[in-house]
């Protein structure tokens, strides 16, 4: 099995596995981190992204690339609304914050099973090519997927690292009071902050409907995983969600192809337990103040 | 002042001294509405409340020091699955069964419990919750034992007598009774008033000298032996189990029991298991809509009563018992 | 001229109308129904309702059921089981202790079916319904019907069929779901292959709801396998990995002997669906199971998803004992509908067997046929029977 084909395809899998665990993780680590709020709804943004960009590209027949961004930030837009209404009152309370998130998960699922039935549908593949480049497979849409994810997580980085907003961020997730007391205007920096987390997560969404399929219920797979990926990587911290998912997208894909499937979800669930207990800040997170 | 208003003063004032009349009535009205009200279906409800009635209220002792656990379920499941298979392939009984379920659940608890508790916080959230995937997945996976994703079928029921669900309700609602004593017993004991301490203030209560981790896994097994006893009971029951009756939303489920019916005693508990298992029965009638309903009940309470449904029931009740101007004639 | 009695006119008119209007006497008939309208058999629990719900309306609109003089307009009460068998016990207590019905279709998942069984067996309440546990279809399953076929009944056959029109073929590799269905099936199946010589060189199992199967897929191929065979799968992820294993490169052949998923294939994997073999359950083509589509897609869009017919199917079954036993109570019904052999549905004409396998003539027998897609049609390539 390890000839040269097999290996390249299992760290193309695992790149791209990275890619969208990443841009699920980083959203969840951002409200985590900065509004002490466990998103439990976070998957159902990265639903509502697919689902959006499935009837752009039905209904309005925009191509592909067109449709994705737009939906991204519809949903970031419309997640505004959902965050005045639903997530503000419980900044900072984390139990309370954590059962108000889950009962809006419960309100978009089941919203979106009366809105779209709950059978699962499927984008027209938008990309239908396959490269080969000598015994390497290289199908387009995951090629896609890696391109746009390595975009979005760039232009991530330097929002967050050069832009006043994502140094507000910053310091908001670091200290609170300090940072109120400089000046900076928290309820705006959560606003900015949430925007940015639903748009990364709808994002996600469009490449997962790209890459699988549509269902009201997708949202679930990302959300486990982001709990995972932040674990590894550490709560709150930026760079261990990206750290985090690299770790855990390739460990699966190489796992789970020489070993099967259980016994990767195993592996990875014991990994976390392990991880939490000997080091809970994760690989580059912060301790626990 | 006419005769019938001093004798509903007197009245009024008996009811409210007398708290071993309250309790009285309270039984009296638990153990014979099954007989006044024929509805198996209600019975069976009402057994349902009962049995989720244990179960949260084991998670309020985690709860009441400060953790919160999203992996409840899992020691549920253990509790369940042994009894089931000691039951159903050694042919042990019932009894055995019940106890054997609620000793696998407490010896886990006791095994991980002193490495978990260390753990504060969101980490201690998410190292449950990790914990309940891993026992879920053991459980669909170990299929020589368990059976896998295919569950247990036919389980019996503890005795021939208890096929008949107004006696698995009585069986139900003894044991809701007997666990909340205990848990009542329990947290108005010292250990209960050292919880306390450890909820407000950790550093605190350790600097006083209490033993924070000892406590810590002692109430954590404590819990797991009276969930897995849940477990156990309510799979002689449903007398059917599998994978799927333990995973997260089991989990969440006793969790949000706990914050809606209310997280500072232990009428929070049972007045939420009540409201989340008689909820979607009422909410039957809307079938596609349930789901909907019921997570935008969450979010309003959770928001405007945060301190639950025994907070919105005290304010009721101190609204309707207040003095009142008696008329003057 | 002496006037009419104005009493005498009243009188004679009055019994003119009652005379006229009694012809119907109409009677509510309430028909159960469970299946799963939240958690993870949604699909099957919607396909469900509108099956049962197009056979319901089908004979409102004929004016109700007609049993002698009376006409009975049935009404169908419909439960979520959650897809677990304390919601199938739940919802089964619900229609029986409370509404009072004394026939039930559905549910699909063996859980619930169980789980309904257990409160409906006691009571003799009359259930017709899917499941693959063994535990469903007993020789005391006197009131309960499995209304669609089982891996055990068509698998075989196909497997059979596989053998002879593809003699060099040798390797096979099953993948599917780990749960119940997934965890019952497949040693059935593996077994079919077995008898009929081909190696079974991997058995793979997922948790449903992982939707990327590359590295279970490249696993596969790695070891080289000519087969990779679908069964459990559920349509969407049925055409998943059907795509994902042509798109890395998987020439062999790809057959589902089970779902069956074919429209989502379609759907899901365009082009590369190419020559899919699978199970299906009715012919397109026919013209009774044209009627059924066309009355579908006037109400619904989107796939129909396999039990929307098969439920149609039972309701209708239910319906036609009814007007032969002349009743709507629960032993006439029960006889007849064991003895409606031969009554024309849109599976072909009824057949109960199974007294062999499971001990009771209670299971549901139809043809069915093996199809492969073809420049994006579906093209008949076998009648099988079980």
């Amino acid at each position: 099995m390890f000839t040269v084909p097999v290996l390249s395809q299992i760290v193309l899998n695992g790149f791209v596995l990275a890619a969208i665990y990443t841009l699920v993780a980083l959203g969840f680590t951002l409200i985590f981190g900065i509004m002490r709020i466990i998103n439990f709804a976070h998957g159902e943004f990265a639903m509502l992204g697919g689902f959006l960009v499935f009837f752009m590209l039905q209904v309005a027949n925009m191509p592909f690339f067109v449709a994705l961004p737009l939906a991204s930030f519809a949903v970031a837009g419309g997640g505004l609304v959902l965050e005045a209404l639903v997530y503000r009152p419980f900044y900072q309370k984390e139990l309370q914050g954590m059962i108000a998130t889950i009962g809006l998960s419960t309100v978009i699922v089941y919203s979106a099973v009366l809105l779209f039935g709950s059978h699962q549908r499927s984008i027209p593949a938008s990309f239908t090519a396959i490269f080969t480049i000598g015994p390497v497979i290289l199908p387009a849409d995951r090629l896609a997927v890696l391109t746009v994810a390595a975009i979005a997580l760039a232009a991530f980085y330097v929002f967050i690292t050069f832009t006043r907003i994502g140094l507000a961020m910053r310091v908001v997730a670091q200290d609170l009071e300090i940072a109120e007391a400089q000046g900076i205007n928290a309820r705006a920096t959560y606003r900015a902050a949430f925007f940015v987390a639903t748009f990364l997560a709808a994002l996600a969404g469009g490449l997962l409907a790209q890459l699988y399929s549509l269902s009201p219920f997708m949202g679930t797979l990302p959300l486990v995983k982001s709990f995972i990926v932040v674990i590894l990587g550490g709560l709150g911290s930026i760079p261990g969600a990206a750290a985090g998912g690299l770790v855990l997208g390739m460990f699966e894909s190489f796992v789970s192809t020489f070993y099967g499937l259980s016994v990767a979800q195993f592996a990875s669930l014991g990994a976390v337990i392990v991880l939490l207990v000997l080091r809970p800040e994760g690989l580059l997170g912060r301790a626990e103040r | 002042m006419s005769e019938q208003a001093s004798v509903g003063i007197r009245f009024h004032v008996a009811i409210r001294r007398s708290k071993l009349l309250r309790a009285g009535a309270a039984l009296l009205v638990l153990v014979g509405w099954p007989l006044v009200i024929r509805g198996n279906y209600l019975v069976y409800i009402a057994t349902l409340v009962c049995l989720y009635a244990i179960g949260a209220m084991s998670l309020h002792l985690i709860l009441r020091m400060g953790q919160v656990s999203l992996g409840h379920a899992a020691f549920m499941g253990l509790g369940g699955y042994t009894s089931a298979v000691l039951v159903t392939a050694a042919d042990l009984p019932f009894v055995l069964g019940l106890f054997a379920g609620g000793a696998v659940a407490g010896m886990l608890a006791g095994l991980i419990g002193p490495i978990l508790l260390r753990l504060k916080g969101v980490y201690f959230v998410l190292v449950t919750f990790t914990l309940g995937e891993i026992v879920r997945l053991v459980f669909v996976e170990w299929i020589s034992v368990t059976g896998g994703s295919s569950g247990i079928y036919q389980i019996p029921a503890p005795a021939p007598l208890f096929l008949d669900l107004t006696a698995y309700y009585y069986l139900a609602l003894a044991a809701a009774m007997l666990v909340g004593l205990f848990c009542n017993r329990l947290l108005s004991s010292d250990i209960g008033r050292a919880m306390q301490a450890m909820r407000e203030s950790e550093s605190l209560a350790e600097a006083n000298g209490i033993p924070i981790l000892r406590i810590k896994v002692v109430m954590f097994v404590v819990a797991a032996v009276l969930v897995g006893f849940q477990g156990s009971l309510e799979a002689h029951f449903i007398r059917y189990i599998s994978p799927l009756s333990y995973d997260f939303s089991e989990s969440l489920r006793f969790l949000v029991m706990n914050v809606i019916g209310g997280l500072n005693s232990l009428a929070g508990p049972i007045l939420g298991a009540l409201f989340l298992v008689v909820l979607p029965e009422m909410l039957r009638g809307w079938v596609e809509i349930q789901w909907v309903l019921y997570g935008i009940a969450l979010i309003l309470i959770i928001r405007y009563v945060p301190g639950g449904l025994v907070d919105f029931a005290a304010r009721i009740l101190a609204f309707l018992m207040a003095p009142r101007q008696v008329g003057v004639s | 001229m002496r006037m009419l009695h104005p009493v005498g006119v009243v009188g004679v008119l009055s019994l003119l109308l009652l005379g006229s209007g009694q012809g119907l006497a109409q009677e509510e008939l309430k028909i159960g129904a469970v299946g799963s309208l939240s958690g993870g058999g949604t699909d099957w629990g919607v396909a469900t309702q509108r099956g049962v719900d197009l056979a319901v309306a089908e004979v409102k609109a004929q004016g109700g059921l007609h049993l002698g003089a009376k006409a009975y307009m049935p009404r169908v009460i419909m439960y979520d089981d959650q897809y677990t068998g304390q919601g199938g016990t739940t919802a089964a207590q619900r229609l029986v202790n409370v509404d009072g019905v004394s026939f039930i279709i559905g549910p699909i998942g063996s859980p619930a079916v169980l789980g309904v069984l257990n409160v409906t067996r006691p009571r003799n309440v009359v259930v017709l319904s899917d499941g693959f546990s063994p535990k469903i279809l007993v020789p005391e399953s006197t009131h309960n019907f499995r209304v669609s076929l089982t891996t055990l009944e068509f698998a075989p056959a196909i497997v059979r069929w596989l053998r002879e029109h593809q003699p060099e073929v040798k390797r096979v590799a099953v993948i599917s779901p780990n749960d119940a269905v997934g965890q019952q099936v497949v040693p059935i199946l593996v077994n079919a292959y077995k008898a009929n010589n081909f190696t079974v060189a991997f058995d793979e199992k997922y948790e449903r709801g992982m939707n990327d199967f590359t590295p279970i897929l490249t696993r596969i191929l790695a070891g080289g396998v000519d087969v990779l065979e679908l069964d459990s799968n559920a349509p969407g992820e049925a055409g998943l990995l059907l795509r994902q294993a042509r798109q890395l490169g998987f020439k062999g052949t790809i057959i589902q002997t089970g779902g069956p998923a074919v429209e989502e294939a379609m759907k899901v994997a365009g082009p590369l669906a190419e020559d899919f073999l699978s199970y299906e359950i009715f012919d397109p083509a026919d013209p009774r199971g044209a009627a059924f589509i066309k009355a579908y897609r006037e109400k619904h869009e989107g796939p129909i998803n396999a039990y929307a017919p098969i439920m149609y199917n039972a309701t209708q079954i239910l319906f036609e004992a009814m007007r032969r036993a002349g009743s709507v109570e629960v032993e006439p019904v029960r006889t007849s509908l064991e003895h409606l052999t031969g009554y024309d549905t849109i599976f072909g004409p009824v057949r109960w067997g199974g007294k062999s396998e499971y001990g009771i003539d209670h299971q549901l027998l139809t043809d069915f046929l093996l199809v492969r897609l073809k420049n994006g049609k579906v093209e008949m390539v076998s009648h099988l029977s079980p």
